[in-house]
């Protein structure tokens, strides 16, 4: 057991509970999805991107990858819904959907990617 | 090598990359949980939006002031507490990617990098030569310019800095590494398919075995070109499939040799390695009693030229560092010495050879000759390129430059194969043979003639190539008209014709060219610059063949 494993596990996992903590909810409707659970997630995907930063191996450069897809997707999520809110004055339908959905493929591109950590959790033979 | 930087660069980056996000979100957090006041002094909450323009403006230290509405008191506290953590981190950041950039290790990974790119997108054939000095410099130099791309790996970084400072044009691709090293090889380019060879003249030989050795086994289809002196050594390059030795000492013994036997000969060698087309009497070796100063590797190689020339000699025994140790000087001239040579008969020899490893011992083992015996004809080794302008200044009748010797050398052989072909070709030949040939350039190429190579390719003689392949009959003599007037002989002289593996010296004059034949020709000024005018241009060519001038016409069709 090492301190490295539990916390990018922490975070891996982590990232993905709160991305689907934000997905959850009827996807027209802006008031289920909390603005602050999206501030989490983004915030420790960032994180659970920079603890994969530097591992050299195939399945780091996996991993790495699948997490830069989540981070873009939250990113484009808080952006789309700052536009909105902001330059179009105010939220519609529309654009809630846009929101939400993008947090969706966040989503799953966190679920392969703790896929992929428990999987090689699995095969490691300690 | 290419993702290695990336990694370098990524995991250096990883604290400070978190260190900034954590700080900025937990100010984020809290500007948008403390409330604030509008205008009004009603109660207002920050969105996202306002709380991370807030913190991105005040922790990068840009500042714009208090947005969208003037702070309240318990905002400005969390705030105060909040640019010191965020610019903290924004500092640690920004430093860490600073020292990042000056990292010598990162620094290296990029220049290995870009050296690598650099020989990737070399095109032409190339050289690697391994290690910077002044015999490889020379060599650079002279190829560089034309014929093929050069590559450098030398062990010392000041060398290659010193490289780099000479501005070489075309660029030559430089980089710190040591030449037994299998990895900076093949960054080097050795396996490429425009890479020709490999140039190793270490003065050590068992190095030059060491670096062949990898060479061939990294490379089987690699030229690689080395020096050698010790007989083992050059036994073994030749058990390896190696073509090209350079033995300096081998050269000189034979240049000994034809020296003394056929200056003529002599003569045409040294011609070719720019040396002018006629014997001074300084060129003149004596034939009376050698004494050869130093018993080394070079000692030995004359040895065997003299004995083989039927000279009498004797040998002074000295060792330049043995020297050095007993009598801490590299002067040579104190009475033992004086009485040493007496001893050998300075007063009745000819001729004296300093031999030593040591420049400064050689010169004055010759002078102390020189005034014993005003008469005696002096030849000096000089073992670096360094030294030769004291060499020139004292007025020694004969200078053998190692260096310059490999540096010559491995140049024709690089860039005009077919001068060595010449010479083991003239070698074979005898004295009155040379004494024809030479007064034949001189008469029809004047006094001090050039030569160049050429190969009848479409690329270089395309005229003639086309002639060719419509199965036109040309012969030498054919091509050696003038294009002022074709009833005037051209000022040239082909010395010789490669045909495959076929050779042959003075080719006669009716011989018809073949694609692909090389030539060497000797030519005056602008012998050379007719000579391709002719073969390139079908205009010309037509004339100095037919005598016709014809006159294109486009609508025409050709025929």
């Amino acid at each position: 057991m090492s301190m490295d494993k539990i916390v990018s596990g922490f975070f891996f996992i982590l990232a993905m509970t709160l991305n689907f903590g934000f997905f959850i909810g009827d996807i027209t409707v802006i008031e289920q999805h909390s603005a602050f659970e999206l501030f989490a997630a983004i915030i420790i995907n960032i994180i659970a991107t920079i603890l994969k930063l530097g591992d050299k191996t195939q399945l780091g450069a996996v991993l790495l990858a699948t997490s830069l897809v989540a981070d873009i997707q939250l990113i484009a999520s808080a952006t789309v819904w700052a536009f909105a809110e902001y330059v179009l004055g105010g939220l519609n339908v529309e654009s809630t959907t846009a929101i939400v959905s993008l947090s969706g493929g966040a989503l799953l591109a966190n679920v392969v990617s703790v896929i992929l950590f428990v999987g090689d959790t699995i095969k490691s033979k300690r | 090598m290419n993702d290695q930087i990336i990694w370098i660069v990524l995991k250096r980056l990883r604290t400070p990359f978190l260190v900034i996000i954590v700080t900025f979100s937990i100010s984020i957090l809290g500007l948008m949980l403390i409330p604030g006041a509008d205008n009004s002094g009603k109660v207002y909450y920050m969105s996202f939006f306002d709380a991370f323009y807030f913190v991105s403006y005040t922790a990068s230290t840009i500042g714009f002031g208090e947005t969208p509405y003037t702070f309240t008191y318990p905002q400005r506290m969390w705030v105060s507490a909040s640019i010191y953590i965020t610019v903290i981190g924004w500092f640690y950041g920004i430093g860490t990617i600073i020292s990042l950039i000056q990292d010598e290790t990162l620094r290296k990974a990029i220049n290995r990098n870009s050296f690598r790119r650099e020989i990737l997108g070399l095109v032409e054939p190339f050289y690697i030569i391994l290690g910077y000095n002044s015999i490889t410099k020379s060599i650079i130099n002279r190829v560089n310019k034309n014929e093929f791309r050069v590559v450098v790996l030398d062990r010392s970084e000041e060398k290659i800095e010193e490289l780099i400072l000479e501005n070489f044009y075309p660029n030559v691709p430089a980089f710190v590494g040591e030449a037994s090293n299998q990895k900076m090889l093949q960054i080097a380019g050795i396996h490429q398919k425009n890479c020709f060879g490999v140039i190793s003249l270490f003065e050590n030989d068992a190095k030059n075995t060491e670096i062949a050795t990898i060479c061939r086994l990294l490379n089987k289809k690699v030229d690689v070109i080395v020096k050698a002196s010790a007989p083992q050594h050059l036994e073994y390059f030749k058990s390896i499939g190696l073509e090209h030795v350079q033995n300096p000492f081998e050269i000189i013994s034979k240049r000994m040799y034809y020296s003394i036997t056929a200056p003529h000969i002599w003569l045409l060698e040294m011609w070719i390695y720019g040396h002018a087309l006629n014997l001074r009497n300084r060129d003149l070796l004596p034939h009376g009693k050698y004494i050869i100063c130093g018993y080394g590797r070079m000692g030995i190689a004359i040895e065997e030229g003299l004995k083989k020339a039927g000279i009498d000699y004797i040998f002074f025994d000295i060792n330049s560092e043995e020297y050095k140790q007993r009598k801490d000087t590299t002067i040579f001239g104190d009475e033992e010495d004086v009485t040493k040579l007496l001893e050998l008969g300075i007063m009745d020899s000819e001729c004296i050879i300093a031999a030593t490893k040591d420049d400064l011992l050689n010169l004055t083992i010759l002078n102390k000759a020189k005034v014993l015996n005003p008469d005696i004809y002096t030849i000096a080794r000089e073992n670096s390129l360094d030294g030769i302008n004291i060499f020139q200044a004292a007025k020694i009748d004969r200078i053998y430059i190692l260096e310059q010797i490999l540096a010559d050398t491995t140049y024709n052989y690089l860039a005009q194969p077919l001068t060595e072909i010449f010479i083991q070709e003239i070698r074979k030949k005898d004295e009155e043979w040379a004494v024809v040939i030479v007064n034949m350039l001189h008469t029809i190429t004047g006094a001090n003639p050039d030569y160049f190579e050429l190969q009848i390719t479409q690329e270089n003689a395309y005229a003639l190539s086309l002639e060719l392949s419509k199965e036109t009959k040309v012969t030498l003599s054919n091509l050696r008209r003038s294009r002022e007037d074709r009833n005037k002989l051209l000022h040239i002289v082909y010395l010789l014709l490669k045909r495959g593996e076929e050779i042959y010296l003075m080719p006669e004059s009716h011989m018809e060219i073949q694609l692909e034949d090389q030539l060497l020709i000797v030519c005056d000024d602008e012998g050379r610059n007719d000579f391709e005018y002719i073969i390139n241009n079908i205009h010309e060519l037509n004339y100095v063949l037919t005598s016709k001038e014809k006159s294109y016409n486009f609508f025409q069709k050709k025929d």
